[in-house]
Formats: C-alpha cells, sequence, structure tokens
C-alpha cells in the first residue's frame, strides 16, 4: 500500500471547520481543522461515536452544510468543466490581498514597537519600590498584554491574506510585481472560459452528430450523410481551437510562475523563508474549491457525488413506484427519451440485484436491503466517481449487510467509484475500507491503512475503541477492566488541549493545556496525539 | 440449576388481515437462575414477539395459540388479565431497545424510578427514594442525587439506559427481559452497559433472556444461546458450542456473514436470497430456500430437533444425517 502517494488525489479537505451556532454565543463545534486527502478509486472509511462530526463531514464534503471556514477541493472535474466565476474574482482581489497583510503586519509591527517602549517604562519603574509605582506597573502589564493580543491578532490576519491570496496564485503573492502577474492570470482565466464555451459547444454539435449518424445509418439519404460529415468537420475544427486555448492558459501559468522567488516583498518576517514560501505554493489549488461555487456551478458536480443514506425507506417515497423513484434521476439529469429512461432503469435494477419487475413496485413491498440497493442504484445513475455512505449498512442485518457491502465492493471495481464510508461498525471498516480516518469530538485523531490502523492503533483512543468492539468469538477471560470509561463531552464546550484527555488512561500535563498537532508518525499513518509527537521531537 | 422460566411447544399467531400466521412456531426454551440466556436473529424471526408474549405485552392482533409460559413453575398462559399483570414489572422487568421512548419525557428521572419502587415494593416515599440511589449507583450513575431531579432530555443515551436498568431491577425480578438493549448505543457505552448487565445478574441471581442482533454482544454476554429463523428455533447450545462447533447451516452463514475486527483477512460471504416474510408460505424447512445443502427432504418435511451434544441442538436434517453417521 505504499502506492497511495503516487495516486490521484480526488478531494482535499484544509482545515476544515464548521460550527452550528446553537443560541447567541454558543457554538457547536461539529468539525475542527480537518485535514486530510482522499485518493480516486479508493474506500475510505471514517469511524467514531456518535456525535464526533462523521456525518456532518460527510455533509459538509457535498456542500449540503455549508462549511465555516477551510477549504474543500474537489480534483473530479478540471476549470474547464466548470469554469468557476469565484476564480476572476480571486485574481481581482490578489493586490488587495498583498495591500491587506502588509498594512495589518505594518499595524503590528507599530504595536510592537509600543510595547517595546512600555517594556522600558515598565523596567523604570522597577527601580523603585513603593506602592504608587507598583500600581502604575500593574497598569502598564495589563497594556502589554492587550497590544500583545491585538498584534499578534493583527499579524494572524495578515498572514490570513496571504494565506486566501496563496490558493489561487501560490507564493506568487509574496511578489513585487503582483500587478504583472494578475494581469497574466487573468489572460489565462480568459482562455479557459473559452475552452470552457468551446467545450458546451462541442457538446451539443456532438449530439447532433450521434443522431445525424444513426438518421444517415437508418435512411442512407445523401443530404443526411453529407450533414453528418459536415458536423464532424465542426467538431474536429472545435477541438482544435479548444487545444490551442488550452495552450495558450498553459504558458500564461508557466509565464507567470518564473516570477516564483523573484523580487520577494517583506510583507511580513517569514517571507524571507524558503519554508514559508513552500508552504505557501503547497496551497496552490488547481481544483476546484467547492464551497466557492454558486449553486449553478455545483449542480454538474453534484452529479458526480452522491449520498447513500442510512434509513433507506425514509429516503424513498412510500407513494412513489420504485422505477420512477430511480428514472427522476435521468428525467432531471439527462435528455434520453422515456423508452430509454426505463431501459436504463431496468438495467440499473438489475446491476444493483433487484429484478427487473420491481419498477413497477412500491417501497413497501422491498425488505431492508432491498430498499438500500434502490439508494444505491439512484446513486450510482449517473456519472458517478464520490460516493458518501452514511452509515449505509448499518441498520441491516448481518446477513443482509454482507450482500449489500459485496454489491458496493462490486459496483466500486466496476465503476472505479471513490467511496466515502461512514459508520461506528469497526469490523465493517476494517474489511471494507483501504483507508480509515478515526474522529473524536469533531477532530481528527488517526488516519492510516486499514490494516496498519488495526495492528498497530497509535491513539489511545483508537485502542479504546477496537478494545471495546464485541468481537463474535468466545473469549471465556472477559477482560472487563480495561473498558472506556465515561462519555464523550459536549461539543459546545469541549475540553481543553487535547479532546480526548478526560478519558483518555495515558493523560499527561500537556494534553490538558496544548492541542496535539497532527503528524505523520509512522509512513502514511498520522495521529494526533501528544505521545507521538513528543517521541519526533526527541528523536530529531 | 432451578429454572426461573420455562417455555413449552408455544405458537403465536398475528392476524393480518383477517388469516392468522404463525409468528412462533412451536418455541421451547427455559432460563436457568443465574444464567443469561440469548435469543440471537435477524429482524422479523421473531425475538421481540418471544419477550411481548413473556411479557403478555403482545399486540392486539397477536395472541398466544398453544404451549406454556412457566415462571418460577407457575403457569402463565391462560393466569387471569389482572393477576397476570401483578408478575409484570414485579417478577419480570423487561429493558427496551430505545431508551427515549421508553421514558416519560414530561417526569423527572426520580419520579419515574421511585413509582415503580412504591408500587412493586411496597415501601414509602422516603425509603423508595434511598432504594433509588442505591440502584443508580449500582448502575454506574456518578452524583445520583443530581440526576434524580432531571428529566429524560438532560442525560445521554447511555446514561437513559442505566436509568431504565435501575428502574426494572430496583424491584428484584427473578427474570430480566433485554430486548436489544445496547443496539442505540456507541460500542464503547455499549460494553459498559453490558457489564452493568453482567454484574447485576451475579449480584441478583436472576435469570436474563437477552434479545439481540449482534453477534458479538452474544459471545460477550452469554452463557447459552438460541439462534431463531422465521420463529422456529434452529440451534441451541452453549455459548462456545454455538460459536466454536456451530452445526446448522444458518448459524454459520450467519457467523461467517459478521465482519470480524480481529481476523485480517476477511471475505465477505453472505447468505444468499431474503429474509422470508411472516406471510409467505414455505413448506418443509423455513431456511430451505435460502440453504445451499437443501434436499427435496427439507422442502417437504419439517425437521425435527437433533441432539448434537450436552445442550446443543440443531433442527436440520443435514445435522440429524450427520449424527446418523457418527453413531453408526
Amino acid at each position: 500500500m505504499n502506492g497511495t502517494s503516487e495516486k490521484k488525489v480526488i478531494l482535499q479537505l484544509r482545515k476544515l471547520k464548521k460550527n452550528f451556532p446553537i443560541k447567541r454565543g454558543v457554538l457547536l463545534k461539529a468539525l475542527n481543522d480537518v485535514s486530510f486527502s482522499i485518493y480516486e478509486g479508493e474506500k475510505f472509511g471514517v469511524v467514531g461515536e456518535s456525535g464526533c462530526g462523521k456525518s456532518t463531514l460527510g455533509r459538509v464534503i457535498l456542500q449540503l452544510y455549508k462549511q465555516t471556514s477551510g477549504s474543500c477541493v474537489y480534483y473530479g472535474k478540471s476549470f474547464e468543466d466548470i469554469n468557476p466565476a469565484y476564480v476572476k474574482k480571486e485574481i481581482a482581489k490578489l493586490p488587495e490581498y498583498q495591500k491587506k497583510a502588509g498594512e495589518f503586519y505594518n499595524e503590528s509591527v507599530k504595536i510592537d514597537l509600543k510595547i517595546s517602549e512600555l517594556e522600558s517604562q515598565k523596567a523604570s519603574f522597577d527601580a523603585d519600590g513603593n506602592s504608587k509605582d507598583a500600581k502604575k506597573q500593574d497598569k502598564i502589564s495589563k497594556k502589554i498584554d492587550l497590544l500583545s493580543y491585538q498584534s499578534k491578532e493583527l499579524k494572524k490576519n495578515a498572514s490570513r491574506q496571504l494565506r486566501e491570496g496563496s490558493r489561487t496564485v501560490g507564493s506568487l503573492i509574496l511578489c513585487k510585481n503582483i500587478k504583472e502577474i494578475q494581469v497574466l492570470f487573468e489572460q489565462a482565466y480568459a482562455h479557459t472560459t473559452k475552452v470552457h464555451n468551446l467545450l458546451e459547444e462541442m457538446k451539443k454539435v456532438d449530439a447532433n452528430y450521434q443522431k445525424s449518424i444513426v438518421e444517415s445509418g437508418a435512411s442512407k439519404n445523401e443530404t443526411s450523410r453529407k450533414k453528418s460529415v459536415a458536423l464532424k468537420a465542426k467538431l474536429t475544427l472545435l477541438e482544435e481551437n479548444a487545444a490551442k486555448n488550452r495552450e495558450k492558459a498553459r504558458e500564461l501559468h508557466t509565464q507567470a510562475f518564473r516570477y516564483r522567488n523573484i523580487d520577494i516583498l517583506p510583507i511580513t518576517e517569514l517571507t524571507n523563508q524558503q519554508e514559508y514560501r513552500d508552504k505557501l505554493d503547497n496551497n496552490y489549488e488547481s481544483g476546484i474549491n467547492l464551497s466557492k461555487l454558486t449553486n449553478r456551478e455545483m449542480r454538474p458536480i453534484r452529479k458526480e457525488m452522491q449520498m447513500i443514506f442510512q434509513d433507506p425507506a425514509a429516503s424513498l417515497d412510500p407513494r412513489q413506484s420504485i422505477g420512477s423513484a430511480i428514472e427522476e434521476v435521468f428525467k432531471i439529469n439527462s435528455e434520453y427519451s422515456r423508452e430509454v429512461r426505463r431501459e436504463k432503469t431496468m438495467e440499473l435494477l438489475e446491476k444493483v440485484g433487484l429484478k427487473r419487475e420491481y419498477y413497477y413496485s412500491f417501497p413497501h413491498v422491498l425488505s431492508g436491503g432491498q430498499k438500500q440497493r434502490v439508494g444505491i442504484a439512484r446513486a450510482i445513475a449517473l456519472n458517478t466517481n464520490f460516493v458518501v455512505l452514511d452509515e449505509a449498512v448499518s441498520a441491516l442485518d448481518v446477513s443482509v449487510q454482507a450482500q449489500v457491502l459485496q454489491l458496493l465492493q462490486d459496483l466500486s471495481d466496476e465503476y472505479h467509484l471513490t467511496y466515502f464510508f461512514i459508520t461506528h461498525d469497526l469490523g465493517v471498516v476494517k474489511h471494507f475500507c483501504d483507508r480509515i480516518l478515526v474522529m473524536y469530538l469533531g477532530n481528527t485523531c488517526e488516519l492510516g491503512n486499514s490494516k496498519d490502523l488495526f495492528s498497530t492503533p497509535l491513539h489511545p483512543y483508537t485502542k479504546s475503541l477496537l478494545a471495546s468492539v464485541p468481537r463474535p468469538t468466545v473469549h471465556r477471560d472477559r477482560e472487563m477492566d480495561e473498558i472506556l470509561q465515561g462519555e464523550v463531552p459536549s461539543a459546545t464546550n469541549p475540553p481543553k488541549g487535547c479532546p480526548f484527555h478526560t478519558r483518555c488512561s495515558s493523560c499527561m500535563d500537556v494534553c490538558r493545556s496544548v492541542r496535539p498537532t497532527y503528524t505523520e508518525a509512522l509512513p502514511n499513518h498520522f495521529v494526533a496525539c501528544h505521545l507521538f509527537s513528543n517521541q519526533e521531537e526527541k528523536q530529531s | 440449576m432451578a429454572k426461573v422460566l420455562e417455555v413449552n411447544h408455544l405458537v403465536a399467531t398475528f392476524a393480518i388481515a383477517k388469516k392468522e400466521y404463525q409468528v412462533l412456531r412451536d418455541l421451547s426454551f427455559y432460563v436457568d437462575r443465574g444464567e443469561t440466556l440469548c435469543i440471537v436473529g435477524e429482524s422479523g424471526c421473531g425475538k421481540s414477539v418471544t419477550t411481548l408474549a413473556v411479557m403478555d405485552l403482545l399486540p392486539n392482533n397477536g395472541r398466544i395459540v398453544s404451549g406454556s409460559i412457566k415462571l418460577n413453575d407457575t403457569e402463565l398462559v391462560g393466569m387471569g388479565k389482572k393477576e397476570r399483570a401483578g408478575y409484570r414489572g414485579s417478577h419480570m422487568g423487561m429493558v427496551f431497545q430505545e431508551p427515549m421512548t421508553a421514558l416519560n419525557p414530561l417526569l423527572t428521572i426520580g419520579h419515574q424510578l421511585t413509582e415503580s419502587i412504591i408500587l412493586h415494593r411496597k415501601v414509602n416515599k422516603k425509603e423508595a427514594y434511598d432504594i433509588a440511589i442505591e440502584y443508580m449507583k449500582k448502575v454506574g450513575m456518578s452524583n445520583p442525587e443530581e440526576r434524580m431531579k432531571q428529566y429524560p432530555f438532560q442525560l445521554s443515551g447511555g446514561l437513559r439506559q442505566r436509568v431504565l436498568i435501575a428502574m426494572v431491577v430496583s424491584v428484584n425480578p427473578e427474570l430480566l427481559i433485554a430486548d436489544e438493549p445496547t443496539t442505540a448505543l456507541d460500542v464503547t457505552i455499549q460494553k459498559q452497559v453490558l457489564q452493568i448487565i453482567h454484574k447485576l445478574k451475579k449480584e441478583m441471581d436472576a435469570g436474563v433472556l437477552f434479545i439481540t442482533h449482534d453477534l458479538g454482544v452474544v459471545a460477550e454476554i452469554a452463557d447459552r444461546v438460541i439462534v431463531l429463523y422465521s420463529g422456529k428455533k434452529v440451534e441451541e447450545g452453549r455459548v462456545t458450542d454455538i460459536f466454536d462447533h456451530p452445526r446448522h447451516p444458518y448459524t454459520i452463514g450467519l457467523l461467517n456473514a459478521v465482519p470480524n475486527v480481529d481476523l485480517d483477512t476477511f471475505e465477505i460471504k453472505p447468505i444468499p436470497g431474503t429474509f422470508p416474510s411472516l406471510t409467505d408460505d414455505i413448506k418443509g424447512c423455513r431456511f430451505n430456500p435460502r440453504c445451499v445443502f437443501a434436499t427435496e427432504r427439507c422442502r417437504n418435511e419439517v425437521p425435527g430437533e437433533t441432539i448434537v451434544g450436552d445442550g446443543h441442538v440443531a433442527a436440520c436434517f443435514k445435522v440429524e444425517e450427520e449424527e446418523n453417521e457418527r453413531n453408526k
């Protein structure tokens, strides 16, 4: 499984946050800085107790919930396919980002100066020891606290501005020639727009062409044959044009990136560090940022990203026949004729292991497993490549659950689907998924290949979760002691430091105050725990 | 050991559209004092109906046609309604799957807990309060005095389930019936609750009838196991018999279908076909349409029970033949 790094990333999450406002001033922090990537064609599992944010995560990815901050970048479609408007806006804003970052930083520097001034004042009071001075000293130190907080916030704002800018241009945001870069990117964008329009036109022409082929084949008419030849010629012309524009856009981009590391502005103290610049370069998004798309731009992507829910009965209309429930997908998203739609639906029914006759039946006739199959049929009806399965097999009996899992496995092999598999059942994820993410209270605890995660669990939470799974083998020495005590704390008021420290058996002092960082403790095995960040420090 | 509950040849039916369909087909089992009997099976196999029949809580369209249910040698079938109600709660208590629906959202935990204690143990309010506190501690609730004043919505699922368990065991029943008590809970909480049930059973020396569909839970808590399929007992035995030497094809299929966390390799091996509906008319063995070993005989005759070991029984012609071979 070392090949994961070479696989194509389909979805990348960066510092994804989602807060639900409950009442004034109270936020439910459902997701807290979740970052990871999902590769094409993999089965990605998410486990955790109820309330850990796994369902929220699935929905935020599909943009069914708007995220609070962070980004969710989709690589399944290119800019040419969607041509999102936000890119233009972002390009226009580039100089503004740079300017604002500079302003914020300068202001913070000013405040820093003031702080050092005050500090020297405070030191001068130190010499005398009377009570009046002590009071003054107190006042000054309070002021210093306030100011240093302000300067910290300003610095944060500055780096935030730079980060936003770097999403569109990478580390170029630091360049002096930002105006020229902006022009280059604008031109490139214009070319991409052209490509997008050409592609749209090609789709239409292609449809006509296909039709004309069928017609000319049927009638053997000279005029219709000529028509099809003409259409074919038009198609190749459009294609050439698109390729030209695409090439131009690429050229402009490479031209722009020549500015990299040249004429860097000293916007903040970090800009001279290569590391920081690399970090900004890393932020560069070559995929589509789903959260910034308009609803209209999101529509074609929704076809590719589908969801299957836990309760199959609740996701079907009891008064709509199975056939029409599936056919609806084609009605809305395609232009097939009624006969084709029906045939396609029947084929789908067979594909998911149902009889063709069910086209006419209503949901109440079907058992739970069969209903879930209908849900699966609906999800894969279009050219889906990413499916979120929210506890899709949890409500099913074991024997049926295995059947549905088998079906999902076969479908993923056949259509090269990527699954985002949300569940609380560790047994199922272990054998079904390639990589597994363990979540706790909106935080990522551990991420690794399913084999590594189960053979060498690192995070104490993963360990205790594994220990409490009921196993279908009789082991007479019921080890009842090592179970996890207590319950999941409330997400409105999560514990300080590591979210798990209240229930952790190997809790240390740091855990109570500092949130652990998410590090790669073993190859391709990430963990957020002080036990491992410490070890790394010791080693290095 | 004394048998707390003994069920013999129980047949129960449900009337659907003026026709009666059998839900329990000639079901016999017993629960000893201080033991946990698990009934496993898929949804619709009659696990819950069994508990409802024992508790006399069958829905209006259901009735017991024949057979007997004995609690400590007292016959319950045919008993008057009022007398029967006296047994419910005081002699046998039940914990349900969904703790939120089993508790009244408008009354405090304390009110609901003491209510049953006052009713069944014939004590005054003060004593009932003390008993309630004692049992709250027994089920592992922190600061019980505080909890007594709270309402169900203020408790988490695990705590609610603990309250229900406390409510049931505070009356000292001889039989504790638990109908999927941990299905709605997270694994970590599930383990805690299972532990409590296990501990209380030992303390009270009562029998536990535990209903679940999760084979992992069965392995964790059961002493003996009954596998139910479509209202019929297909296999019965000690938990080690069932898990280490399952005999009935259905039990084997069920065990193979569970993804085991401990195994490194697992091949998904589902049982083909779907679970029969109550109204399906299947001749012979109810499992024959899904069974890979089904023969002509299975399609025509209902298999009897074959004893395959000490207290280990399977109802299958294939097992019967194998046993005959061995005994020759």
